[in-house]
């Protein structure tokens, strides 16, 4: 397993965006805000070693229960992009976080995406604690991210506010 | 505001909920558990998004013609069950809410042939001019038809799965 960042928080994933990523509007399509901020819940499982090995080696998988996105700004083919990532909550077999993407060069909050992951076992596909090496890790993370305000974008509720 | 559209109006649905919108899961949606990955959920509730945008008037001419566009604001998507690549989906919206210059709606994913509930999805959809890229209220042709569609709308029942606020809900 790779060594832990204890950054918090953890601000290791970077990406630029890809010219199938955007749509007829010219900027970055609103599904593939998910696929950038996807490949950061990547970096994150790979973190607490549950990464694509964890699959590859059919011990396990990590399903999305539940996203929210807030769209902030928008961003155009060749962005670069900072996403860091910040744990809420844990309990057993779930995993409560928020990402934020930043504009790389002009540092503005393009998008938030707030989303609980279950640990899935690999061969029953239902859920199932979390591995010990996996819990271990998670609960230094936890440790450290405890200490960070929470994002005024965690816990939002949609709707159309009436002035 | 924009007042009539110079192109030609689809026919009006006012059924409640919307239910025109169906597609595919294609191939390279899926990821390497098996199954659509999360993010194209959220690309094909897209899709649903804009037939209910084409309903209003709003759809591909309006961005064409160069007169404005729909962003969305914020989406908060409910993954209830997974889909594999080649899964016919069948899509559903109510129209929840609506302002000026937005609407709020709901859409339910199902898979096409066995029925179930595969995820959720409430997005707040806002109208754009094409100029300044700036929010500005509906075109009065479009927003003529939203009232339409919300006088049925408003009718139905709130969907359960509708103001979600995420947490692991401790007992």
């Amino acid at each position: 397993m790779i060594e832990l960042d204890l950054g918090a928080p953890l601000d290791i994933h970077r990406a630029r965006v890809l010219p199938e990523w955007t749509d007829w509007n010219g900027h970055m399509n609103v599904g593939f805000y998910v696929v950038a901020f996807d490949k950061a819940t990547d970096t994150l499982c790979n973190q607490l070693g549950v990464g694509w090995e964890y699959t590859r080696d059919k011990i396990g998988m990590t399903f999305v229960l539940e996203a929210h996105v807030t769209y902030d700004r928008e961003v155009k083919e060749g962005d670069p992009l900072r996403i860091t990532t910040q744990i809420l909550d844990h309990d057993a077999k779930r995993l409560h976080y928020i990402h934020m993407m930043y504009h790389a060069d002009q540092g503005f909050l393009a998008a938030t995406n707030e989303l609980m992951l279950m640990n899935i076992d690999y061969a029953t596909r239902r859920s199932a604690p979390w591995p010990d090496w996996a819990m271990a890790r998670i609960e230094k993370l936890v440790a450290l991210h405890a200490r960070l305000p929470r994002p005024p974008q965690a816990g939002r509720l949609i709707g159309i506010k009436k002035k | 505001m924009l007042v009539t559209l110079p192109y030609e109006m689809p026919d009006l649905v006012t059924r409640a909920p919307l239910d025109i919108h169906c597609s595919t899961v294609l191939s390279e949606w899926v990821d390497w558990n098996g199954h659509m990955n999360v993010a194209f959920y959220v690309a094909a509730f897209d899709q649903a998004s804009g037939a209910f945008m084409r309903n209003m008037g709003l759809g591909r001419n309006y961005v064409d013609n160069k007169l404005g566009m729909t962003f969305v604001l914020e989406t908060h998507v409910t993954y209830d069950r997974e889909m594999k690549g080649s899964a016919p989906m069948r899509f559903t919206t109510q129209l929840l809410d609506r302002d000026a210059k937005r609407v709020h709606l709901f859409h339910e994913m199902y898979h096409g042939e066995q029925g179930y509930l595969a995820a959720t999805n409430e997005v707040i959809v806002m109208n754009i001019d094409y100029a300044s890229r700036r929010s500005t209220p509906w075109p009065m042709q479009a927003a003529e038809r939203l009232e339409a569609i919300w006088d049925e709308h408003k009718r139905l029942p709130r969907p359960a799965n509708a103001g979600r606020v995420m947490g692991l809900g401790k007992r």
